[in-house]
């Protein structure tokens, strides 16, 4: 086990096996965000934020066809049950504590969002020497440093005003997410000999 | 790995050194780790001083806290290692946003310390370091943690530091760019937007301070130090010569020995505060200089200073 994809081969690239486990689950998390965010986004935008949300929609979709494009599928017998399980942690949770369930039901969609931009950082497994020029090193890259952008939604959204009064409801939904999602993406990369390392 | 427990968040931290000796407590900058003072536990521990290290919640192998995370549970996380140290004479010290947890920490618990060194550390937040956190904290934003360190960097360091490694930064960044979430180094930006300045507070540090602040330090400048000096009775404000806001890293044999003296004076007795200007020796070992008589330490060209 290692904390790093590996052994890269003498180009530098991931091995495909790794390369398909790590992008199917990527895949399955910002797809089901875009559908959610899809869903929850109206036909005729109302609020100055639902911009956020239609930017929202078109970036994970971007996410899921980058992957499609620059990974080396190969089959993976595991991903059968394993994408079960990964579809059925994506199903929207209302937040419990908030009375109010569309608010809920959004919040449980941004604590799902956050703790995907937030708590999976594919582009940290890749070891030093990885081929910066190989697709889907780049990637991954990629995707991290747009998670980050993305992110700034679902943390202006928690920690804005209407959900001050509920602050603890957010925070015991939010950190259930992260310990939930960082469950599901440890095994995912167990199963192809790496370990995550914590921080 | 040892760790304490502040409510449901883990934080990790290290003891090196004599169990029954005087103890040195260290707390990280923004972007940083325990292992980062791994040359003070070093210097501290050969000069008989117990060294503590952590990681700050939302740092290193700490837990982070994935939204909400506060100055004052930062304090609390340092009250508990402190505890960990028994009852013998206790140093504290910190780097830039550890260094005004240190303060925090003084001005609450005061009588749990023997001596207090902020280093390139601030109680308020001027215009210029308010904007230039801004800045830095949209730079976190928009290009992730290591464009973050890009503009540190340059920063926090000296030409001298910068040139060798200039064609491998990338190694250089590498650790802290793993070891750093986004989310978690915003939550610990963020702690700044309900920040009130620590001024008024000051004077009730009656500690024995060191001051240190590195000479060419444009993030945290001499201004934002001297309202420590000023403010704070005994206390002494020491320039480390050619030092940019992260000289802890840059010159570990200075700092650690001039941390050392620091707690060395004081349990000797010797330390006497008197709000003086020095300027550290270059190397470690060296005479400490009075800052020239009639001379503003203010300025960076050789101004007299008003009358006194």
């Amino acid at each position: 086990m290692s904390e790093f994809f590996g052994p890269l081969d003498p180009q530098g690239r991931v091995p495909p096996h790794q390369q398909t486990r790590v992008a199917a689950f990527l895949t399955s998390a910002h797809g089901a965000l875009a559908r959610q965010f899809a869903f929850a986004l109206p036909a005729k935008l109302a609020s100055a934020w639902q911009t956020e949300l239609n930017a929202q929609v078109y970036h994970e979709a971007e996410i899921v066809s980058l992957l499609l494009r620059a990974t080396s599928w190969v089959p993976d017998l595991a991903l059968g049950y394993l994408s079960m399980s990964w579809e059925t942690a994506w199903f929207p949770q209302p937040a419990e504590g908030i009375p109010d369930q569309p608010l809920a039901r959004a919040v449980g969609l941004a604590t799902l969002a956050h703790a995907v931009h937030a708590g999976i950082r594919p582009a940290a497994l890749l070891p030093r020497e990885a081929n910066a020029d190989d697709p889907f090193v780049m990637a991954l890259r990629r995707i991290e440093l747009e998670s980050g952008r993305l992110l700034q939604a679902q943390i202006l959204f928690l920690k804005g005003p209407e959900l001050l009064p509920h602050r603890d409801a957010v925070s015991a939904a939010l950190e259930h997410r992260h310990v939930e999602i960082r469950k599901l993406w440890t095994s995912a990369l167990e199963g192809v000999g790496i370990v995550v390392h914590k921080s | 790995m040892p760790f304490l427990s502040h409510g449901s968040y883990r934080i990790r931290y290290e003891l090196d050194g004599p169990a029954n000796a005087p103890a040195y407590v260290l707390v990280n900058g923004l972007t940083q780790y325990a292992e980062l003072w791994a040359a003070y536990r070093e210097a501290l521990v050969a000069r008989q001083f117990r060294v503590a290290t952590f990681d700050l919640l939302g740092q290193g192998e700490s837990d982070k806290p994935a939204l909400f995370i506060s100055q004052d549970d930062q304090v609390a996380a340092l009250h508990l290692l402190v505890d960990e140290l028994g009852d013998g004479p206790i140093f504290l010290a910190g780097i830039s946003f550890g260094g005004l947890i240190a303060l925090r920490y003084a001005i609450e618990h005061g009588e749990r310390l023997a001596g207090l060194a902020p280093m390139s550390c601030f109680a308020e937040l001027p215009p210029q370091l308010f904007l230039l956190g801004n800045a830095l904290r949209t730079a976190l934003i928009l290009g992730g943690t290591s464009y973050l360190q890009d503009l540190l960097l340059p920063m926090n360091v000296s030409d001298q530091w910068l040139g060798p490694v200039l064609d491998k930064l990338d190694s250089v960044k590498r650790q802290g760019w793993l070891v750093n979430d986004v989310y978690a180094l915003q939550n610990l930006m963020e702690s700044f937007l309900d920040f009130r300045p620590l001024t008024s507070q000051l004077s009730s540090i009656t500690l024995p301070t060191m001051i240190l602040n590195g000479e060419f330090d444009f993030l945290t400048p001499r201004a934002v130090h001297e309202t420590l000096r000023a403010e704070i009775p005994n206390s002494a404000l020491v320039i480390i010569q050619r030092a940019y806001h992260a000289f802890t890293l840059e010159k570990p044999a200075l700092t650690a020995d001039l941390l050392a003296r620091f707690a060395e004076d004081v349990l000797a007795g010797r330390w006497q505060g008197n709000k003086a200007v020095w300027i550290a020796p270059e190397e470690a070992g060296g005479e400490l200089i009075a800052f020239p008589a009639g001379y503003d330490h203010l300025r960076a060209i050789p101004v007299q200073g008003p009358a006194t």
